[in-house]
Order: structure tokens, then sequence, then C-alpha cells
């Protein structure tokens, strides 16, 4: 790891080590070192490509969660030789956390419900020179408004509200707001990966006897909203609903990797989008023909069959109502 | 696997078809074949034994919820063929409660719920088990509690007198199989974690698990990190803190493509003693059957699985208080 200080072993113990120190070691003042001038943090909700404010976004999120903890459930990681420099090595990192908080104050969530939360987040990293340069974030929005009480299409229309209504409110990530970063990788060339980008490619294209061939009959499943389902019904259910809702979107893989070490089963992690118009029936109701752009990250453990056991799949349902109501006037 | 039909690739694959082949497909006569005539099974509910009565419980348990579907999660398995194999299989049970049995009249809600059972097999037969179903997971999701459910099931089973008496060792019969599993560092790994637990040493945790460990427990329920684990079973100990600790079973596997994985079988048997997740002390005498599978990863133990029967430890405090109407 050269470029990243001596006191991180590996890639998967520097991202779970700067994570715990930076929220629940309160060492807010150190992401102006870890993070590197100029990074643009991608989320569903927004493009951020001014990070000087990164420290009073933390502090911000604090403030309403303060006893939040972030745990570490998995780092999928790959070499990055392309985004090596002479001071650095580079990789990316898809950084699985388990969020849990308590909403004991007013904050960009609305009035404290003092709701118990806990909602996962995916984030691809990439780093180099002790820091993350580029990134890629989907937080279970869904989960966390859900676990609050809100409705979750009304807690879309208050948020537009509390940003001053459509035309000032914050856009989400689209082709339009996206900005190309430094990172322009496409990932690893593991096996697993592959295996784990067709399964999604054939879901995607409408081939859902894949779930049959290619997951375990008894797959744990977490999708975005919290839920937890089991089996080829499950996961029948999450990708139909999204796809129905988008049948002529286009779908792209945006990145691969898959890993398979020593002390973990082979898995993989996918980050992937889905751009159209939202013109089916599926997970978000009445087809409203807005124009959507949904970035996913997915991850995948696989059994010793090569059926997927456990699949991570998150994509951000506020960012893609808000892209709805903002089309369709509904948002007042 | 020389000792078993062609049909099967390996253990895993022989428990995971005959499973289906049982409950799914209706195979519950294939069960004369699969179970040996006179096979023990141990429930904490209570002993059974035969396949006959085997078949006679699978057929009930149809009646009650004919759409259950078992999943199997896991086989965690030890031996070879001369002294038998041990297959620890965790699974996923899900149904709907729409016919009348020992859960009562037809609810008609659903359940998600694990099990494991341990079977030993030779020859193509099961000739000796252990199984634990989360029966406090089914009983809560069917919308009852376990405390007043074991009540009700002892008032349904025709009083304290003659109510089905949960299982104790002293009840134990012998079936066949003796190994205590394989020497595997996994599977020591995991019962030195639960030997020091019931030695009251609650440190363990933060050495030997993964902070973003998954934990899932009877009564169907679930959480993440240390604070979730540690309360779990702290609540069991300090329950029965005198009862003895006993490890019946362990398992350690590392295979290919695969984390480390353990599955331990043990039990805790004493005197009802203390506050915690039963209640009031009772003063009552408890046999306590418990299963435990456990993954690990780089960061320690990231994922454990543990089943006791809460519906049989109530029946057994109930039975001695007389609490019973």
């Amino acid at each position: 790891m050269k470029g990243f200080d001596a006191k991180w072993r590996d890639v998967p113990h520097y991202i779970n080590g700067i994570t715990y120190d930076i929220w629940e070691g309160r060492q807010i003042g150190a992401l102006r070192q870890l993070y590197a001038p100029g990074l643009i943090v991608r989320s569903p909700a927004s493009v951020v490509v001014d990070n000087s404010g990164v420290i009073a976004a933390t502090l911000a999120t604090l403030a309403e969660f303060p006893d939040r903890e972030l745990l570490g459930e998995d780092v999928i990681w790959c070499d990055d030789p392309e985004g090596t420099t002479a001071t650095s090595d580079a990789y990316l990192s898809s950084h699985r956390l388990m969020c849990t908080a308590t909403h004991a104050q007013a904050g960009a969530y609305g009035a404290p419900t003092g709701a118990k939360l806990r909602y996962r987040i995916l984030a691809d990293c990439a780093i180099r020179d002790g820091a993350v340069y580029d990134e890629w974030l989907v937080r279970d929005q869904a989960a966390i408004v859900g676990q609050m009480g809100h409705d979750l299409v009304d807690w879309v229309r208050a948020q537009i509200g509390r940003e001053s209504g459509a035309a000032g409110c914050v856009k989400p990530m689209t082709p339009e707001t996206d900005v190309p970063g430094p990172y322009t990788r496409r990932g690893n060339s593991d096996a697993w990966g592959a295996r784990y980008a067709a399964v999604i490619s054939r879901l995607m294209a409408g081939e859902l006897d894949v779930v049959r061939s290619g997951y375990a009959r008894a797959a744990n499943l977490h999708y975005a909203g919290g839920v937890d389902a089991f089996g080829w019904r499950g996961a029948d259910a999450f990708w139909i609903g999204l796809r129905a809702a988008f049948p002529s979107a286009a779908f792209t893989v945006e990145h691969v990797v898959g890993r398979a070490d020593a002390l973990s089963p082979p898995r993989a992690a996918v980050r992937w989008s889905l751009h159209g118009t939202h013109s089916g029936w599926g997970r978000f109701g009445v087809p409203s023909g807005a124009q959507v752009y949904v970035m996913g990250i997915c991850h995948a453990e696989f059994d010793a069959d090569g059926a997927i056991r456990r699949e991570f799949a998150l994509i951000d349902d506020t960012a893609i109502w808000k892209q709805i109501l903002l089309h369709t006037g509904a948002h007042a | 696997m020389k000792s078993f039909s062609q049909e099967y690739s390996d253990l895993p694959d022989y428990i995971l078809k005959i499973t289906k082949e049982i409950w799914e497909d209706r195979g519950l006569s294939t069960l004369h074949r699969y179970y040996a005539p006179e096979l023990p099974m141990r429930f904490p509910s209570g002993i059974v034994t035969g396949n006959r009565a085997v078949i006679d419980g699978t057929l009930a348990t149809l009646a009650e919820f004919p759409n259950r579907q078992l999943l199997g999660e896991d086989v965690i398995w030890s031996g070879y063929d001369e002294v038998g194999f041990l297959s620890s299989h965790r699974n996923v049970s899900t149904g709907t409660h729409t016919g009348h049995g020992i859960y009562g009249p037809p609810t008609g809600r659903k359940f998600v719920a694990r099990a494991i059972a341990d079977c030993a097999a030779k020859d193509n037969v099961i000739y000796d088990e252990w199984l634990i179903r989360d029966a406090g997971g089914i009983v809560r999701q069917l919308g009852m509690k376990p405390k007043r459910f074991a009540r009700d099931q002892i008032k349904r089973e025709g009083g304290a007198d003659r109510a089905v008496r949960p299982f104790h060792p002293r009840d134990d019969v012998q079936g066949g199989y003796v190994s205590r599993g394989n020497d595997n560092e996994w599977g020591a790994r995991l019962a030195d974690i639960l030997t020091r637990i019931m030695e009251k040493d609650f440190t363990v945790f933060r050495h030997e698990y993964d902070r973003a460990c998954r934990v899932e427990h009877p009564g169907a329920v679930g959480g993440w990190s240390f604070d979730f684990v540690e309360t779990e079973w702290m609540r069991l100990r300090s329950s029965f803190p005198t009862a003895t600790f006993d490890i019946h079973h362990q398992i350690g596997r590392s295979d290919t493509a695969q984390p480390h994985r353990a599955a331990v079988r043990w039990s805790l048997t004493g005197k009802h003693s203390g506050y915690g997740a039963f209640g009031a002390p009772s003063g009552a005498e408890v046999h306590i059957m418990g299963i435990t599978h456990a993954e690990f990863g780089p960061f320690g133990l990231r994922r454990e699985f543990t089943l006791w029967d809460e519906v049989a430890i109530w029946k057994q405090i109930h039975l001695h208080t007389g609490a019973c109407e």
C-alpha cells in the first residue's frame, strides 16, 4: 500500500479504519486529508463537486444522529494499476456498511422522530495517496424514511418543499448533473464479478429464469427499503418490480469487481445504471413518463455451487420519486 | 459417500434433496427408507421414536402449514462412511397457518423461521437426530407469545399431569451415533467462544466477533454488532446462571470457496434461578438444547445463527410452578 500510512495492512483495513476514525472516532477534521481536493461525490440524490463543505455536512449528520455507528460489513476491492501515481498505489473499494443511529435532533430529515434506524450504504471509492479521490454512494434512503414513520412519497414531497421548491431543490444525479471524474476504470476481470454482472444483465433483459439458475434456493436477500427476503421469490419480486417501472430504460453495467479471498466466500460488487422513461407499472406506481436515472450498487456472495447465496442491492427510492414528482408537478 | 446412492454428489446434496423430496415433493412415505425404523428424534419439546412417528409428525405439520417450504441455507457436516456422517442442516422455513395443529386454530398468518437439524446418516439412512425449530419465532409471528402459548399447550395436552414432557437427558436413548464431531480448528474456536460465554466471560464478543457481525437468534430476532449479541446471551445465561453447560458435538469446516464455518450442539441443564429472558426465577429444573452455526471472516466471527426453543423452556417452567391454568 505505497502512498498510504503504514498502519493500514490492506484496503479493507484502511477503508474500515478511516470510516471509524472519521465518524465514531470524531476525527472529522481529518477529512481535509482523507478527501482529496476536487473529490466528486455522486449519490442518487446529488452530485457534489465541491467538497469544501464536507466537514460541515458531516457535522450536520452527526448533529442529527449523534450516536451514528457505521459497521463495515464488507470491502470488495480491486487494484487500479492505471490510477497509480509516482507516489502511490491506487485501488477501488466497494464498501458495504450497516449504519445504526437514533434520529435525535432536527436536520435534513425533518423534525426529530426518535426513531432507531438501521440501514445500509454501499460506497464505491477510488483511493490513492492516502485519500479518496472519486466516489459513488448509494444510501438506503427508503429504509431511513420508512423507519422514521414517514410515507415515502409524502416525505419526498416535503423534502422538495424544504429545499425551496421545484426550481431551487437539490437536483438528483442524472447524466445532465453528473461530472466525469478522474476514475474512469471499469473494475477488475475476476470471473465472479463477470458472473454477477451477467446475472444482473440477464435480469434486466427480462430473463427472470436466471433467478432459478443463478441464486441459491435459500438465498438471503437484502434490498432497498430495508427489505430482507429469502429465495427465488424474493429475488424475482425485487428485480421485476424495478425493471417493470422502467421497461425501456437503458441498462448499463458501470463497474465490476470480483474477488476470491481466503477468509471469505467468492464475492462481487457491481455498480450499474438504468436511464430512461418511467413508462411502466412496478415499484414506482402509476407510469408518469418522467425521465429517470437510477444508480444501483449491489454486492453478492456465492456458494460452493457458484449460486448467489447472499445479495445486497441498493437503489435510492427517494431520488427516483424526486425525479418523478419534479416531472409530474405533483410535488406541491 | 460410497455407502450412499449414486444420485447424491455429497452429503449436503443428499440432505438437501431428501428434505425437499420429503416436504415439498410430499414424499412422506420415503421416510420408510430414508429414516431408520427405530430412530430417536430429539426435539426440545420431547423425544419421538421411530420413522412412523416422524411420518405422522411431518403429516401433521403439513396439514397445519400445507405450503411450508424449507430453504436449505447450509449443511455443515463431519464424518465418513465407516462411522457415519453427521449433517448439521440449517434451513429457513416459510409457511401459512391455514390448518389446525399444535399451534392451535388456524390464524391465516405467515411465518419465516429457522430450524437446525443434526442428522446422523449412514448407508443412505438417517438413524439418529436432534432438531431445534424456532418455535418462539413461529408462535410470535402467528400472533401469540411463547409464555402464554406454552401454558395453552399444556392445557391442550390434558393438563400438567398428562402434558408431553420436554426433552431432558434423563429420557435420552442411544441411537447409535457416538462421534463428537471433528477436530477442525474452526469448530474448536466456536466451542471455545460458547464456553467463554457460559463461563460469563462477556469480553469474548469484542475479542472474537467482527464489529459488523450479524446474529440470528430464537424468536426470529436478529441484530448487528456487539450490543445485540451480548444482550441475547446475557439474558439466556442470567436466567440459568448455575446451569451446567455441555458441548455434545462440534464441527468445523474449511471448504473451497466458502468461509470457515462451524456447527456446535450444546446444552444447559440446571435451575431457572435468575432474572433474564424468562421472567422471575422459578427454581424449575430446565434442560435447554442449543445449536449454533457460525461463519468466520477476516475480522472474526461474522455471522452467528443460534437456536433454542423458548416454548419448551417455558413449558418446563410452567410444569414446575404449576401455573398451567
